[in-house]
């Protein structure tokens, strides 16, 4: 745990004393870096004032999250004109007597086509993110991301076995976000039942109770795909790869439940990822009960991304990049950070579904790697960048 | 203090999304279930097959009925096999599209499309009124229906038989009823005439058919197999088939079973040849190795199972054998 511990908090330069005094700047860390060894100084040469959420950070993000949106809605390979699908969205609107362009097929596109993935992509990319930038909190790691405790394994096994089952029949769509979800969870319940040591539940013994358990079932579903044939294999990469191939409303309203309630609770949570962020210790002697803080924050992050998966695949580094990304524009503290990965998560996510579908139109990219794509260079800066605070 | 109300907060969120669990999965459930059988909730009139244009016509697809209302006349084929069926019983001139890996026959409208889209917006500017798939992908399927485009899945054929029976299904589809029919009879015939001119000279032999250099291989329970079983020639992967046509074997399985004859399958995909494959470590050993009788043949025999593919790969081992 210490190892962890004070890796992360070295890595995210004092954030403690960040969320007390944070006038965010653009280059917020990497100024305050001097400051933070002369950290009672610091606090009184600057106003005494709490990291809040504040429009200048809101107003951007809402308009990335429009702006993704509705390039998600006019852009497909069915041609239909962009006027014509916002006129067509504009005519459902209460109010507005606009007349809609666009026939019978062209509704169907926008309304139960696009609509829904825009909407998927949104809600996906809102709960991997604020999911990631939690897990990064709780565990004091900036390498932390969503699919740490057994999430991704467990649910590519799941999706596996419903695959398999239902090779040929056409059942596999509707059979395989239960079974991910499932396994999800199951994998997930074992990595906690498995990391109770003699010592308790530690965050390292999670960790390294997550790595056993992804391991186990990965095994088993490296073993289902070797029995079985390539027409199987290909649709499991399919899924293993991620996208958000959807139809009608049925996956929105499958996952919505869930991601709601998960990012709910993150959003309540924000200011104990803030305390935790101290460390164990120091967390507990301001009076927290770290133990069942990390169980909460955990369990809901969990639960979001398992619904996440179970319907998307696995979409890598949405939970890493997008929160690293925040705290670089807008500081480390959780009060700005968990809002803002819900609204910068949506839209990155739906804004790479865009290239996804149109780089190599008609053939798709696979989400994931567009996400891992634009993903890695942009790790590597963040990487440079916290090479220079420490 | 405002640390243990936030500690509340939390929890009486955790509680809320407790809730939601519980209502979740059958909501959930409930909405997939009806999605799965779009088809069935439209009640269409029974088909006549006895008429050549009997439609509105149902056809089974994927555990489903798919109903196709009229006689489709702009078809986009997304199955190379698909295409070979069409072009074969005269339904071509109704085809505005076929996938890109439909070769035969050469004069067919070839497209970008791979088939395995997982969005079937991009097939909308071809205004297809049927679409023909062996491998959909994600909810394409889904999609389609809900653009009320009936899509019909034919997939890999597990035998002749199998195939024969996609023609029909394709002849009903397409108000080509009779020349199905005869399609399928003189099919049948002439393979069964190639088959005999071996004259049993493949009676017994073994064989080992390559997909691809990592030892994927057919059973006899797949189309390519049942062609081979028709010169009465054994497929070495059929103990190692469990449960599925198309099962992964090892080198050591290969040099233990000494097949008497070898196809590559993978001579465009990944450039195998008899040459290379002798010089696989340990393969200079195997009969089929030191007698030339390694043959390389083109990668689609064992990918389609179209009439077209199964002559021209039957023909090819009848001569073979007749050497």
């Amino acid at each position: 745990m210490s190892l962890t511990a004070r890796a992360g908090a070295g890595a995210r330069a004092g954030t403690g004393p960040e969320d007390r005094a944070a006038p965010a700047s653009l280059a917020g860390p990497v100024t305050r870096v001097p400051g933070r060894l002369a950290l009672p100084d610091e606090s009184k040469a600057l106003p005494l004032q709490p990291a809040r959420l504040r429009a200048r950070h809101v107003v951007p993000a809402v308009a990335f999250l429009l702006v993704a949106a509705t390039a998600s809605l006019v852009t497909g390979p069915a041609g239909l004109s962009p006027l014509g699908v916002v006129e067509e969205v504009a005519s459902k609107l209460p109010l507005l007597h606009v007349h809609s362009p666009l026939g019978p097929t062209g509704s169907v596109v926008v309304w139960q086509l696009r609509m829904p993935e825009m909407v998927l992509g949104l809600l996906v990319g809102a709960v991997l993110a604020v999911s990631g930038a939690s897990y990064q909190g709780v565990f004091l790691n900036p390498l932390a991301d969503p699919y740490l405790l057994g999430v991704a394994s467990g649910a590519g096994l799941g999706a596996t076995l419903a695959i398999v089952s239902g090779a040929g029949t056409g059942s596999a769509t509707s059979t395989v976000p239960p079974a991910a979800f499932a396994g999800a969870v199951v994998a997930v319940g074992a990595t906690f039942a498995l990391s109770r040591s003699r010592h308790g539940r530690s965050a390292a013994s999670l960790l390294l109770a997550g790595i056993a358990v992804a391991a186990f079932f990965t095994a088993v579903q490296t073993f289902l795909m070797q029995e079985h044939s390539s027409i199987e294999l290909q649709a499991i990469y399919t899924w293993l790869l991620g996208g958000l191939s959807t139809a009608g409303w049925s996956q929105v309203l499958l996952v919505l439940p869930y991601i709601a309630a998960s990012s709910a609770v993150l959003l309540c949570a924000r200011r104990l990822l803030d305390t935790m962020s101290v460390g164990d210790e120091e967390a507990m002697a301001l009076g927290l009960s770290v133990r069942h803080a990390r169980l909460v924050v955990i369990g809901a992050a969990t639960l979001g991304t398992a619904a996440a998966v179970s319907v998307s695949g696995l979409i890598g580094f949405v939970g890493i990049i997008v929160p690293h990304a925040i705290r670089l524009l807008a500081g480390p503290s959780y009060r700005r950070l968990v809002p803002l990965s819900l609204l910068y998560g949506g839209g990155f996510l739906v804004l790479a579904d865009v290239v996804a579908r149109t780089a190599l139109s008609p053939q798709e990219v696979p989400l994931g790697v567009v996400t891992a794509f634009l993903g890695a260079p942009f790790f590597l800066v963040v990487l440079r960048q916290s090479r220079k605070l420490t | 203090m405002h640390r243990t109300k936030t500690v509340r907060a939390a929890v009486a969120a955790a509680a809320v999304a407790i809730a939601a669990l519980a209502a979740g999965p059958l909501a959930g459930a409930g909405a997939a279930t009806r999605a799965a059988t779009p088809a069935q909730a439209r009640p269409e009139a029974p088909s006549r097959s006895g008429r050549t244009d009997g439609f509105p016509v149902s056809l089974p697809s994927q555990g489903g009925t798919v109903v196709v209302p009229s006689r489709p006349d702009r078809i986009l084929s997304l199955s190379p096999s698909a295409t070979q069926m069409l072009y074969a019983i005269g339904a071509g001139k109704q085809v505005v599209g076929v996938d890109k890996y439909s070769t035969y026959p050469p004069d067919a409208p070839r497209t970008k499309f791979t088939g395995g889209e997982t969005n079937a917006e991009g097939y909308l500017p071809l205004h297809p009124d049927l679409v023909l798939m062996a491998f959909p992908s994600g909810t394409v399927v889904k999609q389609l229906t809900l653009l009320h485009i009936p899509v019909l899945v034919l997939p890999p054929a597990s035998g002749l038989a199998q195939a024969d029976q996609q023609v029909h299904e394709l002849g009903r589809a397409t108000g080509h009823v009779a020349q199905a029919g005869q399609v399928v009879a003189s099919f049948m015939a002439d393979v069964h005439k190639e088959a005999a001119s071996a004259g049993g000279a493949g009676r017994g032999k073994t064989y080992y058919i390559e997909l691809s250099p990592d030892y994927y291989t057919a059973t006899s329970r797949t189309f390519i197999g049942a062609e081979l079983s028709l010169f009465g020639m054994k497929d070495i992967a059929d103990p190692a088939g469990r449960g599925t046509g198309y099962p992964q074997i090892s080198a050591e399985y290969v040099l233990h079973a000494n097949p008497y004859y070898v196809f590559l399958a993978d001579t465009v995909c990944c450039s195998a040849t008899p040459a290379s494959f002798g010089h696989r470590p340990g393969f200079s050993a195997l009969s089929a190795v030191r007698d030339h009788r390694v043959v390389g043949v083109n990668d689609s025999v064992a990918s389609q199972w179209g009439p077209h593919t199964v002559e021209s790969f039957v023909g090819l081992i009848a001569r073979l054998l007749r050497r």
